[in-house]
């Protein structure tokens, strides 16, 4: 956060990109050969990576479901990634055609793929901005010419919490976010858990994302239910993430082996 | 959750099981219920080809190609697929037929090569989709970088105020036009403008009202001179480069339209302001100027225009500007010349009108300048009182002064007393009793043969300090005289207060003597002279010319009088002589 606010991002791809490791993940290859080495260092440490972003993706769909089902029609999602497969818009647009969604990437390479994807959608748009930012995200024209700040809109933090550490005070980022929507928004959030996790395993993911611009901050559930202050959680609350409504009753099955905690809460009034 | 769509058959068991095989294998953006209807249709494909003459193999392919393009895209997944397939496809559905083995086998097969094809294809398409974003997201970048660095050049070059040109790209532009080679032969002109007492603006508006009236007047230069740079160099002072131009006339015509559009009223916090300017003209050949000289001389011109009141233009006049240049370098020589002795004292004659005698002398300050042969004080004094190196200058006159008149002497009698100018400024100073009385003491010179000229400007200021240090001065006994009277501020009231003890009557009163009937003069003098013996106080005519003016002066009661007729400023021997 040291770069002034003129100085353009360095595309770098000597360095793996979180969003990039994250699309390798979901099986996707909009990756360079440096973020499959590091996802692939990743998959060794912890295994599970892979389901962990597929439980999370799968999250965030039933999320949007559920939200368009509620009646929302706006959707804020920061630090969207790379706009791998089932992305917001695709979910939001075949529920709700009349949705509008604002992508927030850090990431410049994730920002220009989903700029020439959502080239030809004027319902949706992506600008690059950090989720450390959330002044800048609620002034930026792009977000307040597609949104009404007075109307309901969703704001998914969706696998991202865990790149925010404690001295970037994510809880008074969601804050200000918060008080920027009106009432009978919603707040998305999951992010990887240290529940019930081997130190070990923790110790080497950690090292893996030291690698990557975002080293990683792991959470647990107490300190993700305190992030939805000023929400109501919607049911389940904050569980593992395939817990949280899920299609059938064995997709929620080893549901901790996800890592990743999430849920859904609804700002009352 | 999602339903099967119209018109699809439900999932059959072999359908669900196709499904349960595959979820987790890789992340599927639909929910369960469609994953299964997706998989019930291709499970009907697949069995219409297997039942179907001959078996076409690109229905194969094609199931290949559509689990990858509904994302079930891992190898996994394909592996699950060829094994719940081979296993129950042929046994669920209930198929019969001799070679359905064989069938099964080359339709798997078609299977397994279409899902592998479109595999490829699809991570080529996302590779090279990839790729390009990484292409534009660089090309981004690489704009954003110029564009800030254009910013930063625009920021080092313009005014963050009015957004012209600042100084430095003035600067620039104008050794451009001055070095460039081919340009020699063409002509430049200048227009250094400043907007008259702009300072009340700010004073009674404020700085901000200040500061949007720049911006407004920055906007009107820019509008009003085409495409001649304008650039601010600092507060209200702008500057105009008027390049290949014709002639002086191009440049006025310029400096006109500026004065024009700047004349227009201003409204100034709710109030209409008219605002005038003053600009200084420099307009010659471009291989007779140097940027130095050409903002040098349009400075000069510009403070030329302001001292003839501001709202109009001048033109550069080196015969002036030589003039200005001159007394700048004499100013600017004076405390050389100090330090040489190049100045020296004269003295006139301060004669008695009722016996004739020398009453006192003038010290009159003369420079040997080592150049310009020997200058008289209305060559340097005016300088040196603007500079303040009058006050150097004042007090070597003072103590030359002094020290010569300690050392006449006469035959009978006192010697004359010495009267002696005092600039403003020296009188203002702090420490001239002190002065005044080390120099008595040490040339010996009694204070009664000292008198100090004061003008009456002196006073005009009414501070306490310059009064009680002209009655120490008069304490002391030495005499002071008022010199000019009558020609500056008049106001008598000080005359009352002050320890005067003598008036210096101007000149041009005197020379109006000269005429039979000019009474006027001759009245005012007289008044004058009532006046001041009233108060006790002696008069002295200066500048009297001839014996008909003497005359008529010791007629109205004049003391004493001083100029040509009694004798010309001379080296203190010529009257000593006589008196011995």
């Amino acid at each position: 956060m040291q770069r002034p606010d003129w100085a353009p991002d360095d595309i770098d791809i000597e360095r793996p990109s979180v969003a990039r490791m994250y699309d390798y993940y979901l099986g996707g290859s909009h990756n360079f050969a440096v973020d499959r080495a590091a996802a692939r260092a990743m998959v060794e440490a912890v295994p599970d990576a892979p389901l962990m972003a597929q439980a999370n993706r799968a999250f965030m769909r039933r999320a949007v479901q559920y939200l368009t089902d509620q009646g929302v029609r706006q959707f804020l999602d920061i630090g969207s990634g790379i706009p791998t497969v089932g992305n917001v818009h695709e979910v939001a647009f075949r529920a709700a055609p009349d949705a509008r969604v604002v992508y927030i990437d850090v990431d410049p390479v994730a920002v220009a793929h989903s700029r020439e994807i959502l080239a030809d959608d004027d319902r949706a748009t992506v600008i690059q901005e950090d989720l450390r930012h959330p002044d800048r995200i609620l002034a930026h024209p792009d977000v307040r010419g597609l949104l009404d700040f007075s109307q309901p809109v969703a704001v998914l933090v969706v696998a991202v919490l865990h790149f925010v550490s404690d001295g970037d005070r994510p809880a008074d980022l969601l804050r200000t976010l918060r008080q920027a929507l009106a009432p009978g928004s919603y707040l998305v959030l999951s992010q990887a858990s240290d529940e019930g996790r081997d130190e070990a395993q923790r110790v080497e993911a950690e090292e893996v994302y030291r690698r990557t611009d975002n080293p990683l901050s792991v959470r647990g559930r107490a300190e993700l239910a305190a992030f939805f202050d000023g929400f109501e959680l919607v049911e389940p609350g904050v569980v593992w993430v395939p817990q949280w409504r899920p299609e059938t009753a064995e997709s929620a099955e080893n549901a901790e082996r996800a890592v990743f905690l999430g849920g859904v809460g609804r700002l009352g009034g | 959750m999602g339903e099967p769509q119209d018109g699809q058959s439900r999932p059959g068991a072999f359908a669900r099981a196709w499904a349960k095989a595959v979820s987790g294998t890789s992340y599927l953006p639909m929910t369960h219920a469609q994953l299964e209807a997706l998989l019930q249709r291709l499970t009907d494909e697949l069995a219409n080809a297997l039942r179907t003459e001959p078996l076409d193999l690109r229905v194969g392919y094609r199931v290949g190609g559509e689990l990858v393009d509904a994302h079930i895209a891992s190898a996994e997944g394909l592996g699950r697929t060829v094994e719940v397939l081979q296993l129950r496809l042929v046994r669920d559905l209930g198929l019969v037929a001799d070679d359905i083995d064989d069938r099964m086998a080359r339709l798997l097969a078609a299977v397994a090569t279409g899902y592998a094809r479109a595999l490829r294809d699809r991570t080529l398409d996302e590779q090279e989709s990839i790729r390009r974003a990484n292409l534009a997201a660089r090309t981004e970048a690489e704009r954003a970088l110029r564009a800030s660095e254009a910013r930063f050049r625009h920021q080092a070059t313009h005014d963050s105020l009015t957004d012209l040109p600042n100084r430095k790209l003035f600067a620039d532009r104008l050794a451009a036009a001055v070095y460039e080679p081919e340009r020699k032969a063409r002509r430049i002109g200048l227009c250094f403008l400043d907007v008259d007492r702009f300072k009340r603006v700010n004073d009674s508006y404020g700085h901000q009202a200040g500061d949007r009236v720049l911006v407004e007047m920055a906007h009107r230069l820019r509008r009003a001179v085409d495409d001649h740079l304008v650039a601010r160099l600092g507060g209200d002072a702008f500057v105009i480069l008027v390049e290949r131009c014709a002639g002086t006339g191009d440049v006025v015509a310029v400096a006109e339209a500026a004065l024009a559009a700047l004349a227009e009223p201003t409204i100034v916090d709710g109030h209409e302001v008219a605002l005038t300017a003053s600009i200084g003209i420099v307009e010659r050949q471009v291989a007779d100027a140097s940027p130095d000289e050409l903002m040098r001389a349009a400075d000069s011109t510009l403070h030329w225009a302001k001292a003839a009141g501001g709202a109009r233009w001048e033109l550069y006049d080196a015969e002036r500007d030589g003039r200005e240049l001159a007394r700048q370098a004499l100013s600017a020589a004076i405390p050389a010349g100090l330090e040489r002795g190049e100045f020296y004292l004269d003295y006139q004659p301060l004669t008695s009108l009722h016996d004739g005698t020398l009453l006192g002398v003038e010290a009159l300050v003369r420079w040997r300048h080592p150049q310009l042969g020997v200058l008289h004080p209305d060559r340097f004094i005016g300088l040196a009182e603007e500079t303040g190196l009058i006050v150097p200058l004042g007090g070597w006159v003072l103590a030359e002064a002094c020290r010569e008149a300690g050392s006449w002497t006469t035959a009978t009698g006192d010697p004359p007393f010495v009267s002696v100018n005092l600039a403003v400024r020296q009188v203002h100073r702090p420490g001239l009793v002190q002065e005044v009385s080390g120099l008595l003491r040490r040339t010996g010179l009694p204070p009664r043969r000292l008198q100090l000229e004061i003008t009456e400007s002196t006073m005009m200021n009414t501070a306490e300090e310059p009064v009680l240090a002209l009655r120490a001065l008069a304490d002391l006994g030495v005499r002071i005289a008022i010199d000019d009277f009558g020609t500056g501020y008049c106001n008598l009231a000080y005359l009352r207060d002050l320890p005067v003890t003598g008036l210096k009557v101007a000149g041009e009163f005197v020379r109006g003597l000269r005429a039979p009937e000019a009474h006027a003069d001759e009245r005012i003098l007289a008044s004058l002279v009532s006046l001041a013996h009233a108060l006790d106080l002696t008069v002295t005519a200066e500048g009297v010319e001839t014996g008909g003016q003497a005359e008529r002066l010791r007629a109205i009661g004049c003391d004493a009088g001083q100029g040509w007729h009694f004798g010309r400023p001379a080296p203190a021997e010529r009257f000593l002589a006589n008196l011995r």
